[in-house]
């Protein structure tokens, strides 16, 4: 050191070497040594001199050292050195330049430009600046420069990686969006700096931080790069490393970083969200109840958390962005524990207020949050809602100004788009609502309202304003509103008291500055009145209120009154705007020329300027949040802007028009409304005819399922009579084949079910087949008979022989008793066929009882009874099967026809019954006569024998008969031969 | 959400192909006629499933414009997938791949999975690209292709689905090394050349990195986790 205070002292001497000359031999070596020891070492006693020698290191060893950098890249010792001197040059450290004062005498004449010798701090502190720019601008004149030190950083050497990243971090501070834009371009810079964050060392990914932060500073591509090298992640894994709001430095160093990528960067923001980052910040905010300790790290670290989620539902953000992440909050329960922290006790009131001001937002125009906002209560006994407590903070006057704001910027965004909420609150003033056992909001914003301090005036004023905002309904409701004056007056409307308080204001004395009170009251009345004719009406109702207005705006005032003035303006104004001309003393055409008489067109349009001409009211309209430096500047409400903006102009066109312009416009508006008329009645028309339509419609639909049910029925229906035929068809082959076994069993399976003619014809033929018989028969009995008389005749003959006699009294016998036989068996034959009637009519009740009778004629003839009966059934149903083919497509016509073929079946059963009796009539007689020719043919044949044992010669014929005979019954007729 | 993985993509190709238009029908169903120029980088997002697990697709549509190209050189590294997008009615936007295709290859993890997308198919009329070409092309650079249309949504979800698939399926072969991105590299000189590749284990997977770190220094190979 001491050699250097030699130096210096020598310097205004002159013999010994200058620093200038000691630094230039000192580069000369670094350029020329060959030893790498060498190089070394100067570069090591340039470093010492970085310091002291700030401007003339920097001056003439700049290229060198940047050169060592580029051939010494082997030797990190070296590179070390050089980038520390680097570094030193061009860094801009306060606190090292006041230890670097501390060291030397005097304020060190650093170049000729700057002789000033006894300069003022401020001044050193330019010049210093102004070096580090210099040779910031130096070192990346050439890009290459940056590029190089990027690939430095790669170096895992901490001795050179630490002073890399501390160089590149002065270099952006001084010159960053140079240095951004030759980082941005150079191929994974950006990746490469974020790796910084890996580093195991803490001091390097501490100061990797820093570094970050610089690089991210209003650059939005280096921002999501960053962003996408997963720095959300890292970051907030840092964070709850080091402990999350109890952290330190680190943490708040992370936060900024954090609220650098995400501030005004919608593509971070939303994969912050996408993330579910959102999630993670929730544990920050839980911050237990005991409060043991507040260091003012903690504060500082709370303060950036809760900024970071005042960043993600931001106003000026997209609605639909901080739409869905309002949603999240409340739905990862961040909102919840945000007001928890609200209703804590002992959090410092910087974070409270800063935690109301985040609640605000998290809650602005979702209905969701803003509906569990009005359900949080504080914990005290009875438990008061939140929105109650608040309020009390805001009209207290005790309570910092900042809280206060917050306060009400909370209500504000409670209010917001909120319907409901406002209701709630304009109800806790009706008579019919009030609740007087406890503290209401409503209550909490007139005692505001009437309050001796100027700053609840307007906080109250404003409150209730936006309990109003766009919402018709709740101005007409306030106007119920009476207030209990002093015993024994009458109640006076909450309008009333207003503008009574407005023209008296005078009298009461208040804390805080009047004018604030009554541009907080002219603000309320301006929003509560328009856009209302009701309450205009009931404005102008009460008589002083006019005249108080004119007087107020036509009055040459001083320059605090003037904004009064222009509300004024701005409040008859809109009397006349949204005057319904209910009120015959102020009509819009009266209020008119009473401006006109009494202020002047000019005047009056150039007093409501002075609002819009405010200094105050455009910092107001810039953004939602009330934030003023002082007290005396709260003057305008956001939203309220937003109405000015909305008036000026159409009171400005409504005040300049003259009557007679009104009525031309009024007639133009006449033939305007007589259009809207005929426009009304087409619109009618077509309204009448799309009613109309919409029944044909209907009435079209309503058919078409109709029609759509009917094709189902019919449908069903033949698939019915399908089925139907398909169990006839089955019927039928069951049929057959029980006829089938009916011929060999005795089973009776008829289930009479159908005609058939054609078996009924056939049966006709047999019918008469075996008449023909029958007569054949008959004619073969009666010559049989001829024959057995002439053989009694003959026997007569032989008889009178004295043999013959007894013998023929024998034959005689016998033949008595055949005869006898003879008649028996027809007595048993009537006896069978007395039962066979009986089976019948059993079988034609409908059974299908098998007959157990043995008689196999009477079951002959049952068989063909039931056999006929069957096919005329069967035919029946066939013919029935062709009509259902045909008639399918009306059932009640197929039941007609079933019942007239039914009636046919009747008629036909009738008929089948009458053919069945003829049937078995000739059957019966039929069997008889075989019967009797059988047996009589035995008695022929045994008389034959007889005879011709008697001797007596039998003629041929006998044979022949016989023979013919045998044509029926072969073999009986054989065997008996 | 409760993701199994989440992976990175890129969205890349000349401009007016239709990138932005791409994401926009995967992420939020909808087309929009106008082209309104993408200014460095967009950010988009959803969850699909594959193979009944749900994937988080990050997606980064990028600016197609040359001067935004050393913006958006800076996403390859970090990706895990690519879409690689032509207009099938602009011959030169066909021709452009090449660079692309280089430009990816150099700046991005080897595994990273690209998909070669024609763009535009709704418009045949005024095609200049025969489909075979794109085929040709991918086959020959080892790529998966598909032609789409993001206006009518036709193969869009496919893209940005195969694509997921083909990744997952990689990480099963155990060709990504998904510990990579656990801070674990405790004085590892490679340390600034770890592999980013774009995928990361979803949150309710079970975790082996803390164990993995204790154990094992460096680069474990394969997918342990599945």
């Amino acid at each position: 050191m001491n050699f250097f205070r030699g130096v210096i002292s020598g310097q205004a001497a002159g013999p010994q070497p200058s620093g200038a000359e000691t630094i230039q031999k000192l580069c000369d070596r670094v350029a020329s040594s060959t030893l790498l020891e060498d190089r070394r070492d100067a570069v090591r006693a340039l470093k010492s001199l970085s310091k002291k020698y700030r401007m003339e290191v920097g001056t003439q060893a700049m290229d060198h050292l940047i050169n060592i950098l580029q051939t010494d890249r082997s030797d990190s010792e070296i590179l070390g050195y050089a980038l520390d001197t680097l570094y030193n040059v061009i860094c801009n450290d306060e606190e090292e330049e006041q230890d670097e004062s501390e060291d030397a005498v005097a304020p060190l004449p650093v170049s000729g430009k700057h002789k000033n010798v006894s300069v003022p701090d401020e001044n050193a502190q330019k010049q210093a600046d102004d070096l580090s720019l210099q040779f910031t601008d130096t070192f990346i004149q050439d890009p290459e420069h940056v590029t190089l030190l990027l690939t430095l950083l790669e170096e895992f050497d901490f001795h050179v990686r630490w002073p890399g990243v501390k160089l590149l971090t002065a270099l952006l501070k001084n010159q960053g969006p140079q240095i951004q834009g030759i980082i941005l371009v150079s191929p994974m810079g950006v990746s490469r700096l974020m790796d910084l964050l890996a580093d195991s060392r803490e001091v390097i990914r501490n100061d990797g931080l820093l570094l970050l932060q610089q690089l991210t500073k209003g650059n939005a591509a280096i921002q999501k790069i960053v962003a996408f090298e997963n720095a959300f992640e890292r970051l907030l894994d840092i964070i709850t490393e080091e402990g999350s709001s109890d952290g330190g430095i680190v943490v708040e160093d992370c936060l900024l970083l954090l609220l650098n990528l995400l501030k005004n960067n919608s593509s971070n923001q939303n994969f912050f969200k996408e993330g579910s980052y959102i999630q993670r910040m929730k544990p920050w905010f839980e911050v237990g109840d005991d409060n043991s300790g507040w260091s003012a790290q903690k504060v500082t670290n709370l303060h950036l958390m809760l900024q970071l989620v005042r960043v993600m539902v931001s106003p000026v953000n997209s609605p639909g962005a901080t739409a869905s992440c309002q949603k999240s909050m409340f739905q990862c329960g961040l909102l919840q524990q945000l007001c928890t922290i609200l209703m804590a006790t002992g959090v410092p009131a910087d974070i409270l207020t800063e935690t109301i001001n985040t609640v605000s937002e998290v809650i602005r125009g979702s209905q969701v949050n803003q509906d569990y906002f009005a359900s949080v209560n504080a914990p005290s006994n009875p438990p008061r809602p939140a929105i109650v407590v608040l309020l009390m903070s805001m009209v207290n006057e005790r309570q910092p100004f900042v809280l206060r704001c917050a306060v009400l910027y909370c209500f504000q965004c409670f209010l917001y788009k909120n319907q409901k909420g406002q209701g709630e609150i304009v109800a806790t003033l009706l008579p019919s609502t009030i609740d007087a056992n406890s503290i209401s909001a409503g209550q909490l914003l007139c005692g505001g309202l009437f309050s001796a301090d100027s700053l609840s005036n307007w906080c109250a004023a404003v409150a209730l304003a936006h309990a109003l905002q766009d919402n018709l309904t709740q101005k007409e409701q306030l106007l119920r509103v009476q207030l209990a004056t002093s015993l024994g007056k009458p109640p006076v409307s909450l309008l009333q008291q207003c503008t009574n308080i407005l023209s008296q204001g005078d009298k009461i004395v208040r804390r805080g500055s009047k004018v604030q009170t009554r541009v907080g009251l002219l603000m309320l009345l301006c929003t509560w009145i328009s856009n209302c004719p009701i309450a205009v009406t009931h404005f102008l109702h009460n008589q002083e209120n006019v005249p108080f207005l004119t007087a107020q705006i036509s009055e040459n005032l001083g320059e605090d009154e003037r904004l009064v003035q222009g509300l004024c303006a701005l409040l008859l104004g809109i009397c006349i705007y949204y005057n319904d001309n209910s009120l015959e003393n102020y009509t819009k055409e009266k209020l008119k020329q009473l401006i006109e008489k009494r202020i002047g067109k000019e005047n009056f349009v150039e007093k409501l300027g002075f609002i819009t001409k405010h200094e105050l009211y455009s910092r107001a309209a810039q953004k939602p949040q009330p934030v003023f430096p002082s007290p005396e500047q709260m003057l305008f409400d956001h939203e309220f802007t937003k109405l000015v903006k909305e008036l000026e102009g159409v009171i400005t066109k409504a005040v300049h028009k003259s009557s007679e312009e009104e009525k031309k416009e009024e007639e133009v508006k006449k033939t305007l409304e007589q259009h809207d008329n005929i426009v009304t009645q087409y619109k009618e028309l077509i309204r009448e005819q799309d009613a109309q339509l919409q029944e044909l419609k209907e009435q079209v639909a309503s058919m078409t399922s109709q029609n759509e049910q009917l094709q189902a029925t019919i449908t069903q229906q033949q698939s019915q009579i399908q089925q139907h035929k398909d169990q006839y068809n089955i019927l039928k082959l069951k049929l057959a084949k029980e006829n089938q076994g009916q011929s060999n069993s005795q089973g009776d399976g008829s289930q009479v079910n159908g005609l058939q003619t054609e078996e009924l014809t056939q049966l006709r033929e047999e019918v008469e087949e075996l008449r023909k018989q029958h007569s054949l028969l008959q004619t073969q009995l009666s010559d049989k008979d001829a024959l057995i008389s002439s053989l009694k005749s003959g026997a007569a003959q032989t008889a009178e022989g004295p043999a013959g006699g007894s013998d023929n009294t024998e034959l005689l016998q016998e033949l008595e008793a055949l005869r006898s036989q003879v008649q028996s068996q027809s007595t048993e034959i009537g006896q069978l066929k007395m039962e066979r009637q009986d089976l019948l009519r059993r079988a034609e009740a409908g059974s299908s009882d098998t007959l157990p009778s043995s008689d196999s004629s009477l079951d002959a003839a049952k068989m063909a009874e039931l056999e006929s009966r069957l096919g005329a059934q069967t035919s029946e149903m066939e013919r029935l099967k062709a009509e259902v083919k045909n008639l399918s497509e009306s059932r009640a016509e197929l039941e007609k026809q079933l019942d007239s073929t039914t009636s046919t079946v009747a008629i036909l059963q009738t008929e089948k019954e009458k053919l069945q009796t003829d049937v078995q009539e000739s059957k019966k007689e039929q069997d008889d006569l075989l019967m009797l020719l059988a047996d009589q043919d035995q008695k022929i044949t045994s008389l034959k024998k007889r005879l011709k044992d008697l001797g007596e010669t039998v003629e041929d014929e006998d044979d022949l008969d016989t023979r013919d005979q045998t044509d029926d019954d072969d073999e009986e007729d054989e065997d008996e031969d | 959400m409760a993701y199994a993985y989440l992976f990175k993509y890129i969205i890349i190709g000349d401009t007016g192909v239709g990138k932005s238009c791409l994401l926009l029908q995967f992420t939020d169903k909808r087309f929009q006629p106008v082209h309104d120029l993408t200014i460095g980088v967009e950010f988009g997002a959803r969850m699909i499933t594959i193979d009944g697990k749900q994937i988080k697709l990050q997606i980064w549509d990028t600016a197609g414009q040359e001067s935004f190209r050393s913006i958006t050189r800076s996403y390859y590294r970090g990706a895990a997938g690519a879409l690689l997008v032509y207009d099938i009615t602009r011959r030169d936007t066909f021709n452009h791949l090449t660079t692309w295709l280089e430009d990816a290859r150099q700046h991005s993890n080897s595994n990273m999975v690209i998909m070669l997308i024609g763009n535009k198919s709704d418009l045949e009329s005024r095609r200049e690209v025969k489909k075979e070409e794109g085929e040709a092309f991918a086959r020959e650079h080892g790529l998966i292709f598909m032609e789409t249309s993001a206006k009518t949504a036709s193969n869009v979800e496919e893209a940005f689905i195969n694509t997921a698939k083909e990744i997952y399926e990689k990480i099963q072969e155990g060709v990504f090394d998904i510990n990579n991105e656990t801070e674990e590299k405790i004085s590892d000189q490679l340390e600034l050349n770890r592999q980013a590749n774009g995928i990361k284990i979803g949150p309710q997977h079970p975790t082996t990195n803390s164990t993995l770190s204790s154990n094992q220094g460096g680069h474990q190979a394969g997918g342990g986790c599945c």
